[in-house]
C-alpha cells in the first residue's frame, strides 16, 4: 500500500474514531447501569448479528423503504413533468402537495393501518408518502430549471412536443430528478421507523418487523439502550451505502455532468 | 429581375410589440419591410437592441408578429419548422449529448431524416463533422469542448438537417477576435461560395460587428432602434470567394466606413445614456 492510499484511509476513518473516543470518554465518567458503552454497544451488536435478527430486520426495512420510494417515484416522477410543464396543472396540484407536505409521515399512520390494515402494505405506504415530496418538488423544479432556448433550438427541427418532453425536458430535468431521489431515499428510510410502527408490535418477533420494529419494541417493551443504539449505527450505516449507491447511479445515467 | 423571382423570405410591414405591463406596450420592431432573396447570403446589422434578434426569431416562426406578415415562398409562417434552421447564440447545444448526439437529433428527432436509412443519417453526420473539423470529438460532450468547438458543433447541426434557410443569430459573437475571422472564412466556405450562386442556401445572419457583416454579405440590412427600423439596404459587390485579402480591399473598407456612419450616432447615444 502506497502513502497516498494509507492518507486517505487515515482521512476517511479520524471522525469515526475521535467520536468513539469521545464517547467512550463521556460513558467512562459518567458511569450509570444502563449507559451504552463502546464495549457494551459491540457486545449487543455481535449477539445481534449472530442470532440474525440484525440482518433480517435490516434486510426487512430495505425491502420495504425500496418498494415505498419505487411508488413514491412512479407517481412523484410523472406528475412532476406535468406540473412543470402544464401551468394548469400546476396552479391546480401544488397547493395540494404543499399542504400535506408538513404534515409528518407518522401522522398519517392512524389512517394506513385503519385503510391497509397493519402489515407491509401499509408501511410501504408510509415511505411512500414521505418519500413522495422531495421527488415532485425537485421535478418540477427541474423542468422548469430547462434551458428554453433548448426547447426552442428542438422545435425549430421540426420535433413534436412528445418527443421534446422526452428528449429534452426528462434529459435537462434528470440532475434535479436525481437529487430529489437521493433526497427521497434519504427520507424515506428516516420514515421507515414510524412505516414499521404499523406493521404490530408483535409481528414474528425478532427482527422479521424491521429495524424500525425492532427500535420500537426496544424503546417501549425490554428497553435496551445497547441494542437502539446498534439498530442505530445500522439505519446510519445502510443510509450512507443507499446513497452512494444512487450517487453512483446518478453519475452513470448522467456522464455529461461530471 | 428580382421584381420576376418570388423572394425566398417577405417581411411585410412587420411589426413587434412586447407588453411590459398590461396596458403598456414597447414597440421592438416597426414597419419592418425586406425580401430576402434565394441563395443569398443576408446580413442584418445595428446596434445593441435594435431588434435584430426579434426579427430573426419571427422568421424563425418562434415569436408571431403583431403586425404585418412574413412568409417563406409566399407560404406565411406561423410558427417553428425544420425548413428554417436556427443557430442560436450561445448555441443551445443539449449538454447531455455527444458531439455527434448532437448533430444527430434533428434527423432522428424531427422531420429531416424522415427519408434516411440509419447508414445514411450516418454518413450525412460524419460528412458534417468532416465539414466543421470535429473529427476526433465526436464523443464528447459540449462541456468539454471549447467556445469555437462548441460553435462548430452548432454550425454542423444546423447545417446536417439540410434547412432551405439559415437562421444565424450571433453565431461568432461570443469567441475571441482571432477564432473570429477563422471561422468567418470557414462559415463562407461552408455556405458554398465557391459554388454557383443557385446551389446555396439563403441565410440570415444577425451582428453587431460591422466588419463581419461585410466580409460575409451578399447585402447588408441596417436597423436602427427604438423602435427597431430598417434604416438601409446596401449591396456589397466585393467579389466572391473571399479571402483575407477582401479585409484588405479599400471599398471593403468603404463600406463598414459608411454603414458606421449609418448608426454611429445611435451607438453613440446608447453607449453615453
Amino acid at each position: 500500500m502506497n502513502s497516498a492510499a494509507e492518507s486517505r484511509i487515515a482521512r476517511a476513518v479520524a471522525v469515526p474514531v475521535i467520536l468513539i473516543g469521545v464517547w467512550y470518554a463521556w460513558t467512562t465518567l459518567h458511569p450509570t447501569p444502563r449507559t451504552p458503552t463502546p464495549g457494551r454497544v459491540a457486545a449487543a451488536a455481535v449477539d445481534m448479528i449472530a442470532s440474525g435478527d440484525l440482518p433480517l430486520g435490516v434486510l426487512q426495512s430495505v425491502g420495504r423503504v425500496f418498494g415505498g420510494f419505487a411508488l413514491a417515484a412512479a407517481i412523484a416522477i410523472p406528475l412532476g413533468l406535468a406540473m412543470g410543464t402544464r401551468r394548469a396543472i400546476e396552479r391546480n396540484v401544488d397547493p395540494l402537495v404543499e399542504s400535506f407536505r408538513p404534515i409528518a409521515a407518522i401522522a398519517i399512520l392512524p389512517l394506513a393501518i385503519l385503510w391497509l390494515g397493519t402489515g407491509t402494505a401499509a408501511a410501504v405506504t408510509i415511505v411512500a408518502y414521505a418519500a413522495f415530496f422531495p421527488i415532485v418538488i425537485n421535478t418540477v423544479a427541474g423542468v422548469k430549471r430547462v434551458d428554453s432556448t433548448l426547447l426552442r433550438a428542438a422545435a425549430t427541427m421540426g420535433v413534436d412536443r412528445l418527443t421534446i418532453l422526452r428528449t429534452v425536458i426528462v434529459p435537462g430535468a434528470l440532475p434535479s430528478i436525481g437529487v430529489g431521489l437521493r433526497i427521497a431515499l434519504g427520507v424515506a428510510w428516516t420514515a421507515i421507523i414510524a412505516a414499521e410502527l404499523a406493521v404490530g408490535a408483535k409481528a414474528g418477533g425478532g427482527g422479521s418487523g424491521g429495524v424500525g420494529q425492532m427500535m420500537f419494541v426496544f424503546y417501549a417493551y425490554s428497553i435496551e439502550l445497547n441494542r437502539i443504539v446498534v439498530c442505530m449505527i445500522a439505519v446510519g450505516l445502510v443510509a450512507l451505502l443507499l446513497d452512494r449507491m444512487l450517487r453512483a447511479l446518478n453519475a452513470w445515467l448522467m456522464p455529461w455532468t461530471h | 429581375m428580382d421584381a420576376l423571382i418570388a423572394p425566398k423570405l417577405k417581411l411585410d410591414r412587420v411589426g413587434k410589440r412586447f407588453a411590459l405591463k398590461p396596458g403598456e406596450a414597447v414597440a421592438a420592431v416597426e414597419d419592418f419591410s425586406l425580401d430576402v432573396r434565394q441563395g443569398e447570403f443576408l446580413v442584418i446589422v445595428g446596434p445593441s437592441g435594435c431588434g435584430k434578434t426579434t426579427v430573426l426569431n419571427l422568421l424563425a416562426g418562434l415569436e408571431l408578429p403583431t403586425s404585418g406578415s412574413l412568409s417563406i415562398d409566399t407560404h406565411p409562417i406561423t410558427g417553428p419548422g425544420a425548413d428554417r434552421g436556427v443557430m442560436f447564440q450561445d448555441y443551445a447545444l443539449f449538454p447531455w449529448r455527444t458531439v455527434v448526439g448532437n448533430i444527430e437529433y434533428g434527423l432522428v428527432y424531427g422531420p429531416a431524416g424522415r427519408n434516411l436509412s440509419a447508414a445514411q443519417r450516418q454518413a450525412r453526420v460524419r460528412h458534417y463533422v468532416d465539414l466543421v473539423g470535429l473529427r476526433g470529438s465526436e464523443q464528447k460532450y459540449p462541456h468539454q469542448l471549447s467556445g469555437g468547438m462548441r460553435q462548430r458543433v452548432a454550425l454542423a447541426r444546423l447545417m446536417a438537417n439540410e434547412p432551405e434557410v439559415l437562421l444565424m443569430d450571433e453565431p461568432l459573437a461570443a469567441l475571441d477576435a482571432q477564432t473570429r475571422l477563422i471561422l468567418q472564412d470557414e462559415l463562407l466556405r461552408i455556405w458554398g461560395q465557391d459554388r454557383p450562386a443557385h446551389e446555396r442556401r439563403t441565410v440570415v445572419f444577425i451582428t453587431h460587428a460591422i466588419d463581419e457583416a461585410v466580409f460575409l454579405a451578399d447585402r447588408v440590412a441596417v436597423m436602427t432602434s427604438h423602435p427597431g427600423k430598417l434604416k438601409a439596404l446596401l449591396d456589397v459587390p466585393l467579389p466572391r470567394p473571399r479571402s483575407d485579402r477582401t479585409r484588405g480591399d479599400s471599398q471593403f473598407q468603404a463600406l463598414a466606413q459608411h454603414i458606421w456612419s449609418l448608426i454611429r450616432d445611435e451607438a453613440y447615444r446608447a453607449t453615453v445614456a
